[in-house]
């Protein structure tokens, strides 16, 4: 069946309107997203892309024969540059100094070639119609297609199939388009075959990242981070991305907040404090995990300390935070300490071989997430862990929320306790993190807490900790199943929480 | 050369108390009684370079890993003489005040143990239940409510319908006539036709018997879900005890308990009756030197299909035997290592990992057991019982190249895991001709089993799991003890 010429080339205008808003909305959305601050991306955004199609509109007026070739040249363009936008914004966002740049470039490019659509069509459209049936036609499907997309991106497109597989999916109609004409005027057209032939390069080419849009946005990932990458590596064990803002750095390890350098001090502080300060004359200090080296730089605070071992599998975290700058003023160059000596390598394996002891031992592990760190909170690991403390000394755990997921803390806890452990559990308010519990843990039958704190520090005193022993009366202590190797019910509860907090 | 017989006497001799024919666990397993329980020079005769029988082990720069038998469920409470082995080497850490065994957190399989890939997604544990219509799991959970009965079930004896070793279960009828079935005709007489059940349920016979559920007797098939019993202080009943090298670290450890005297490499291939003594000769292969035993008892701990050729010179053995009952699954068991266990929805890797709708029963993470939350490449262990063992499928297993074998291992790993093939780095496959007994219909309470275990002359004994029916550990470390009481009584 032969479609009528007019309806055709209307619905071009449809498809073309439809597609055109689109890739603003997608570069919007993304500028957005990748830098924040959405009134002023959204704004600027819109109007360089109004702009830019304002530039195509002038430009038109250059076009004066093979209309239609040119017509549908421009639309595999706009296909081949909306549909791959988001794709080059995304891989090049922290790999680029001037972002921005690339960004307006590539919107402005878009605008340009959208904004000589309308005008060419309606010079091909003008012998076809009257002028006035000709202006509210061509408008009236611009708007409405306008109006289309500005409905589903946000109820579908956003949602079902994700920033980058709509910008392919429109890039395709567009491409889809230029196919269709150049089938329907091959008599009229000079360069036929250089025209289907590109058209058809451009629909395999968004067909394939189409397909590929998955392993594209998991090779990125950028959207994860409220704010600018300031550094990012994949070390073997995880991703590891610093963001920064006017007002803070973050660390990420797989998209997870590690600490923000706004209130880290508070968890660090709570984390070392309570239990070194209780120790008698703490000589040996051993770290598990804690790369940062920022409980490292808490326990740099006692002079009595003489050696601290540091055990972290990731040496791509511990040299970060060697050498970063930023990173090494964090942590006060705790990690070039001399009397720091740092071990890569797993944790539990090297606590089995290890014959030496140690006055105080500072665990700060992930959360237990997955079954692989669900080892390092086992029975059978805190067993490990009681030959390696000395007496008198004790160690502390990070725990994860009380708060969120409180079968997971007071799981911990009685973990412990099931080893012979005396333990002390408590929490810290930290901004970033919410309400966060530690575990104190010690061989010895009484624990005797310290009520005198360093003067230096900014957030812990006597009357503070005392607080902070306090369970108030929605987070009470519970009964748990104890975790070890063979059940792993730690991750079970904590996913379980962390599921149902988030969702 | 068994085969055709080796006619040398040797002229060099040696006299012994009691000889051991075979190094698997039951015949480790005799030789540690009888090293236990007598002052008895005991002298145990291998034909392979490594003791362990199926239970075999190999070892690469990432990690040890099974070739054969590679887990023990939790054994029985009653099962007395197990627990104590197990607790002289240290898998049992103690009792607890109710009398339950403290079992070593480092043995006891470490979670998450099993996942199934079904309907596109890992799910947790063995029994299907992602997107498995609900008349199935009615019939699924009917299935399992009959096991949990018989679990419980007693004969009018007494005795449990089904326990381990398998020779303390009833006597009753009610219960051994089941042995005359087989596990598919019981389960249609129970109106059990779900394909997911009764894909489960072939799953569990051929994880232990290499047999489908045409082919072996539902009292084993029962048995598989009914027998085990087992609590303890500090596991949930269900779990396992297992090593990166599966069986082979206990059979080490039987090993180090048996006589010191343990010839490897000895193909035994003359036995004789002289008077009171047995004469036993065989040929030290690294050396080519035949000697002549001179016992005064013998345990023959060897599948039945090579203590026909031994005994073949003894007159009370020729012809009294029906080796036909005795059939054998043959297994092919594969070892990769891979840069990484490829990802995938649902369950992470666990120790046990099986594809619905496979014939092969899946991997196990050889590196399950390790502390290591991180390793950095991985060796999983691939099992495939060959379950047509007809003399020209047995044939075909053999004939088949290690590649061939390496493409059906992929294949079937591909079902679940598309991308596996870049991920490999090694792929090494070992074929089992006579991987387990078959416990078909009428072998385990019929008369062939019976006879072929009677001692004859009152000197020559026999140990194997063979005479259970069933290839597992506990039948094997049974039959050894068994054999050994017999000549320590005599």
């Amino acid at each position: 069946m032969r479609v009528n010429v007019q309806v055709l080339l209307l619905f071009s205008v449809f498809v073309v309107a439809t597609c055109g808003l689109v890739y603003e909305l997608v570069a919007g959305t993304l500028a957005s997203y990748l830098l924040g601050d959405s009134v002023t991306q959204f704004s600027t955004i819109i109007g360089v892309y109004l702009f830019s199609m304002g530039i195509g509109s002038y430009l038109s007026r250059f076009f004066n024969k093979n209309l239609i070739a040119w017509f549908i040249q421009v639309e595999v363009l706009v296909a081949v540059v909306g549909g791959f936008s988001s794709t080059i914004l995304f891989l090049l966002f922290d790999r680029v100094a001037s972002f921005q740049i690339v960004l307006y470039m590539l919107v402005s490019l878009t605008g340009i070639l959208v904004g000589l659509e309308i005008p060419l069509i309606m010079r091909i459209l003008e012998d076809r119609f009257e002028f006035k049936e000709l202006v509210s036609k061509v408008f009236t499907f611009d708007y409405i297609g306008a109006l289309l997309a500005s409905v589903i991106f946000p109820l579908l497109l956003v949602p079902h199939l994700g920033l980058l597989r709509t910008s392919y999916f429109f890039g395709l109609l567009n491409a889809g388009v230029a196919l269709w004409l150049c089938f329907y005027f091959s008599k009229e057209i000079r360069w036929i075959y250089f025209l289907r032939a590109s058209c058809a390069a451009a629909i395999v080419a968004l067909v394939a990242g189409f397909v590929m849009s998955d392993r594209i946005l998991a090779y990125t990932e950028s959207l994860s981070y409220a704010d600018k990458i300031i550094y990012s590596v994949q070390s073997p064990y995880q991703k590891i991305v610093l963001t920064k803002n006017d007002r803070e750095f973050r660390l990420f390890l797989n998209g997870n907040l590690q600490f923000s350098s706004s209130d880290e001090y508070r968890y660090h502080e709570a984390l070392v404090h309570p239990g070194l300060n209780s120790v008698q004359n703490p000589k040996k200090v051993l770290v598990l995990g804690g790369g940062d080296g920022l409980a490292v730089r808490e326990i740099l605070r006692y002079p009595g300390v003489q050696k601290i071992v540091l055990v972290d599998l990731d040496q791509a975290v511990t040299k970060l935070f060697a050498s970063h700058e930023v990173l090494r003023n964090l942590n006060q160059q705790a990690l070039l300490s001399r009397k720091v000596q740092v071990i890569n390598t797993d944790a539990f394996q090297w606590l089995k071989n290890n014959q030496e002891q140690f006055d105080f031992v500072v665990i700060d592990f992930p959360d237990p997430a997955n079954y692989a760190i669900g080892k390092l909170y086992s029975n059978t690991f805190y067993k490990v862990l009681r030959e390696t403390i000395a007496p008198g000394g004790a160690a502390v755990i990070q725990a994860t929320s009380p708060f969120v997921a409180p079968n997971a803390y007071w799981c911990v806890v009685n973990t412990l306790a099931s080893c012979g452990f005396t333990t002390m559990p408590y929490h810290a308010h930290v901004p970033s993190f919410g309400d966060w519990g530690f575990v104190l843990a010690s061989p010895e039958k009484k624990m005797h807490v310290n009520s005198q704190f360093l003067a230096q520090l900014r957030y812990l005193d006597g009357p503070t900790f005392e607080q902070m022993r306090t369970f108030p009366k929605d987070m009470p202590a519970r009964q748990t199943e104890i975790n070890k190797l063979n059940n792993q019910a730690l991750v079970r509860y904590f996913e379980d929480e962390w599921a149902s907090y988030i969702n | 050369m068994l085969r055709t017989g080796l006619k040398t006497v040797p002229t060099k001799t040696e006299e012994v108390e009691v000889v051991v024919i075979g190094g698997g666990v039951s015949g480790l397993s005799a030789a540690r009684w009888l090293t236990q329980n007598s002052g008895a020079k005991v002298c145990l005769l291998e034909l392979e370079d490594r003791t362990g029988g199926n239970s075999q082990s190999g070892q690469n720069a990432v990690s040890a890993f099974p070739w054969g038998a590679h887990y023990l469920p939790l054994p029985n409470n009653t099962n007395t003489e197990l627990l104590k082995f197990l607790e002289e080497v240290q898998v049992i850490t103690g009792y607890d005040a109710a009398g339950l065994p403290i079992y070593n957190e480092y043995h006891l399989c470490f979670d998450p143990e099993e996942r199934l890939f079904i309907n596109g997604y890992w799910q947790e544990g063995l029994v299907p239940n992602w997107s498995v219509p609900k008349p199935d799991l009615e019939q699924i959970d009917k299935f399992q409510a009959l096991m949990e009965e018989m679990k419980e079930a007693k004969g009018e004896d007494g005795r449990f319908a089904f326990d381990i070793p398998l020779d303390k279960s009833s006597a009753d009828a009610t219960f051994r006539d089941l042995d005359k079935l087989t596990m598919q005709e019981w389960l249609y007489q129970q109106k059990l036709d779900s394909p997911y059940l009764r894909w489960y349920v072939e799953y569990c016979c051929l994880d232990d018997f290499g047999g489908t559920i045409e082919q072996v007797s539902a009292w084993a098939g029962i048995h598989y879900f009914a027998a085990r019993k087992a609590q303890a202080a500090n596991s949930d009943a269900h779990r396992v005890l297992t090593w990166p090298q599966g069986n082979h670290w206990l059979a080490e450890r039987l090993r180090a308990q048996a006589c010191p005297d343990i010839r490897t490499g000895s193909l035994v291939y003359n036995m004789e009756i002289q008077g009171k003594q047995v004469l036993i000769d065989y040929l030290d292969l690294a050396t080519d030197q035949p000697t002549r035993l001179m016992a005064k008892k013998c345990v023959v701990a060897t599948p039945h299909f090579v203590r026909e050729r031994l005994l073949a010179k003894i007159p009370k053995e020729a012809g009294k035997q029906n080796s036909k009952a005795f059939t054998y699954a043959p297994w092919v068991v594969a070892n990769l290592t891979l840069k990484q266990v490829p990802g995938g929805k649902g369950t992470p890797l666990s120790w046990d990992n099986v594809i619905y709708g496979s014939r092969s029963l899946g991997y196990v993470n050889a590196q399950q057991q390790s502390v290591k939350g991180f390793p950095e490449k991985q060796v999983i262990t691939f099992y495939y019982p060959v379950a047509d063992s007809s003399p020209t499928s047995r044939q075909a297993v053999f004939t088949r190249k290690q590649e061939d074998w390496a493409e059906v291992v992929l294949q079937e790993l591909e079902k679940a895991h598309p991308s596996i093939r870049k991920e490999v780095e090694q792929l090494d496959v070992w074929v089992w001709g006579h991987g387990m007994i078959k416990p078909t219909p009428g072998f385990i309470w019929g008369e062939d089993r019976e006879k072929a275990a009677t001692p004859i002359n009152g000197n020559i004994v026999f140990a194997h799991s063979d005479l259970s029916g069933i290839s597992i550990f506990e039948e094997a470390f049974y039959q050894g003890i068994k054999a050994a009481n017999q000549i320590l009584k005599t």
